[in-house]
């Protein structure tokens, strides 16, 4: 009776301790303060104002128009009338062209020739020649789908035109022209917003890195100060209950940071936002978890105070990379993609762009649901035994 | 002189590096290991078989040709054939498709009765580079599905081949894709990537050289060594850092041209000079801050944040013509948006070497920034109250 009253008091007491010394560490060590509550506010920040603008409207182009016709001009203004482009250049010549491109004051080239309108007129087909720069992939993007989809307009108005010449009745000339109708849309981010498509991921990746590196500088300060405070660190039972309060600690203090990234920011910078608050923050939860057992599984072997910095810090482009979300996972090797399931990173830039983009319910990302509690549990079990060895 | 005090605290870091394990990892095993994670991530370079569903609620001859040319395109892959579009889109949500197309049932009869037939697509848009990939390749299936029967409706009311190929196309558009005519992501990613690596391991190992004297108080020993120069005292230094970046520089061009095989249209020459320059630049902050900080973890937080950063703001995947003013202006203020406009110049576009000039001189701007701190660096190095911060 005695005994098991006592272990109870202990159990208490192993994690509130931890629970309030942690707390307490995280906001007197002005380094653990910086990584682990400011930094996530300042990344988030920056990157949403670098992304903020979202979309790319008004590419300038260039357009040597050698016809000089009615039709060519009329094609001209189409270009200009566009979302996308806006003819800002009127060159004469490629070679002038070329230097506005390299110059970066134009993003892409249209030649119209000086046959152009007499071939329309001929019933003969007329050219039309773009030139595209592909070395911004957004820019080439935006010029090449606004070019393309105007000049095929305006190619099917010339179809049905002539079909109705030659005596087509209009609906039947218009089911030539058109035999297939193609409607496409895009979802959960209609206007294919740049940050509406990377800042889920981004805001993911810098709470995993944030924590391992924070994590990581308490745990190689401590090993670093007081080799002795591990023996009792490492007290009989008191293992599980001291992690546990430590966690806890971390929880706390990102919940306080990511109401800012998944509450506020959202809001002023309009990120998708579809899906259902509870799924998300029990979700977002299991990832803290997971993140905080892996950054507590390394800090146990970081020596100093700087290590988890000089070591951790490069990791952060790759693992957003490995996640196979920004860049395509069909487009990486498929063992690399395995790998990067390690990452409680992986799973939560996928359930979180499910979750709060697309509005997918608990029941849809349970495969990422399973994969954090199995990385919770397995470097958990990595961080208990590293601590016991060291004790 | 000077040269021999430089040689002495040279020795005296080289042996530091061998004791060093951490210091090893920063010089050696990072690089290699950074940038083949880098190399291998975009080994592929383009995403192929990316998953749709194709609702095809006709299930006819023409219908079926249809969806087999979806399938034939370069990015998708027909995986799913369901009933009707709710399981679609729950097969979006569960992250299994990244597209569905809808064919509408009465399809054949429709486009063979010659009345227009409608096909819809949907495709997700919180991957913008997938998106693009799958709403050019479904857009150009249908567009020529629908030409090849427009031909066969031409051709049924008595027009020639000829003069309905011309109906056809009254406007033919030739495309040229200038620079990376394949687009090619690997082919401009890698060399973004690969700099951010060799950049980010160049300011933390040089924070971290100079910065660990103060921290450990060794400070005043290594500028007696360097007989009191201070200049001495920290190229002595850094010097075994900026051989071993600049050999990870040569050894980067080397994997993104011969490797990665990204295209070189411009000059070698000034690509080298500015990576010497983008090492130089990095290690120039580096020893400024830390000179401003006196701070070791501090230092290495500040030029961390600083390195990574750097990315977002060079304009190479938003670009900076895009971007609100105050990012604009604030992209000034990285040496890396300096040096990706010469990769972009003299690897991708073989741009004339005179517009290399005004990045490669924004870049030697950020050299003059530890002129501002020697003398601090002096006091630094001699006053106790500046060392053992953490």
């Amino acid at each position: 009776m005695e005994s098991s009253t006592s272990s109870a008091t202990d159990t208490r007491c192993g994690f509130s301790r931890a629970f309030r010394e942690e707390l307490r560490t995280v906001f007197t060590d002005e380094g653990a303060l910086l990584l682990l509550f400011f930094a996530l506010l300042i990344y988030a920040a920056a990157y949403g104002v670098a992304y903020g603008a979202q979309v790319v409207r008004n590419v300038p182009i260039g357009v040597i128009d050698e016809s000089r016709t009615a039709a060519s001009r009329r094609l001209v203004s189409l270009f200009d009338a566009g979302p996308d482009t806006f003819v800002a250049y009127a060159p004469t010549d490629m070679e002038e062209a070329r230097e506005l491109l390299f110059r970066r004051k134009i993003y892409g080239i249209v030649y119209i020739p000086s046959d152009y309108e007499r071939r329309l007129l001929d019933g003969e087909p007329a050219d039309v020649a773009i030139y595209a720069d592909a070395s911004y992939f957004l820019l080439y993007r935006q010029v090449f789908q606004e070019l393309a989809a105007t000049i095929g307009l305006t190619g099917a108005q010339v179809g049905l035109q002539r079909l109705v010449a030659r005596g087509t009745d209009l609906p039947q000339a218009e089911a030539v022209v058109q035999p297939v109708a193609y409607r496409s849309a895009n979802l959960f981010n209609p206007y294919l917003g740049y940050a509406s498509f990377v800042m889920p991921a981004i805001l993911v990746v810098i709470i995993q890195q944030t924590l391992l590196i924070g994590v990581g500088l308490i745990g190689g300060t401590r090993r670093e100060r007081q080799p002795a405070a591990l023996a009792a660190f490492a007290a009989p039972g008191g293992l599980l209950r001291r992690m546990a309060g430590r966690t806890a600690a971390y929880l706390t203090v990102y919940g306080v940071t990511m109401a800012y990234a998944f509450g506020l920011q959202y809001r002023l910078f309009h990120y998708p936002d579809n899906g259902s608050a509870a799924v998300l923050l029990l979700f977002l939860l299991l990832y803290l978890l997971a993140a905080a057992a892996l950054a507590q599984a390394l800090a146990v072997h970081f020596r100093r105070r700087e290590d988890s910095l000089l070591l951790l810090l490069w990791s952060s482009i790759p693992v957003l990379m490995i996640s196979g979300v920004s860049f395509p996972r069909e487009g990486m090797p498929g063992w690399l993609y395995a790998l990067g399931q390690l990452l409680p990173s992986s799973h939560a830039i996928d359930g979180v762009i499910r979750i709060r983009s697309m509005g997918a319910s608990l029941g849809e990302v349970l495969p990422q649901v399973m994969w954090l509690l199995l990385l919770t549990l397995l470097y958990g079990g990595w961080a208990l035994y590293g601590a016991r060895k060291r004790g | 002189m000077k040269g021999a005090a430089v040689g002495l605290v040279l020795r005296r870091e080289l042996r530091r590096i061998a004791r060093d394990a951490v210091y090893r990892w920063l010089l050696v095993g990072l690089p290699i290991l950074s940038f083949s994670l880098i190399v291998l991530l975009f080994e592929k370079g383009v995403a192929r078989n990316v998953p749709i569903a194709v609702a095809d609620e006709d299930r006819t001859p023409l219908s079926r040709q249809l969806v087999r040319m979806f399938d034939a395109s370069p990015t998708a892959e027909v995986r799913f054939q369901p009933a009707s579009s709710l399981e679609c889109e729950r097969l979006m949500r569960e992250g299994r498709i990244m597209a569905f197309v809808r064919i509408p049932s009465g399809f054949e009869r429709q486009v063979l009765g010659g009345r227009p037939a409608a096909v819809e697509s949907r495709i997700t848009g919180t991957n913008i580079s997938v998106n693009g990939l799958l709403a050019r390749d479904l857009q150009s299936a249908v567009t020529t599905f629908s030409a090849g029967v427009q031909l066969r409706l031409l051709t049924a009311a008595g027009l020639s081949a000829e003069a309905a190929e011309a109906q056809l196309m009254p406007v033919r558009f030739h495309k040229h894709v200038l620079f990376n005519p394949w687009l090619n992501y690997g082919y401009y990613l890698v060399p973004g990537f690969l700099p951010m690596m060799l950049l980010l391991l160049t300011a933390l190992s040089t924070v971290y050289a100079v910065g660990i004297e103060l921290r450990e108080g060794s400070a005043a020993e290594w500028l007696r060594l360097s007989g009191g120069s201070v200049v001495a005292a920290l190229a002595g230094k850094l010097l075994p850092v900026t051989g071993m970046m600049l050999l990870w520089g040569g050894v980067m061009l080397f994997v993104e041209i011969a490797v990665v095989g990204v295209p070189l249209n411009g000059s070698l020459g000034l690509l080298a000079l500015a990576t010497l320059l983008l090492v130089l630049a990095y290690q120039a902050v580096a020893v400024t801050v830390v000179a401003l900080t006196a701070n070791l973890r501090l230092a290495l937080s500040l030029c961390g944040g600083y390195s990574v950063l750097a990315f977002s703001f060079s304009g190479l995947t938003f670009p900076l013509m895009a971007m609100w003013a105050p990012a604009r202006w604030l992209s000034c203020v990285f040496p890396f948006t300096y040096y990706m406009q010469v990769v972009i110049d003299q690897l991708l576009r073989g741009a004339p070497a005179a517009l290399s000039v005004p990045p490669l001189l924004g870049l030697s701007l950020f050299l003059l920034l530890p002129a501002g701190v020697l003398p601090r660096w002096r006091r630094l190095c001699t006053e106790e109250r500046y060392w053992g911060k953490i």
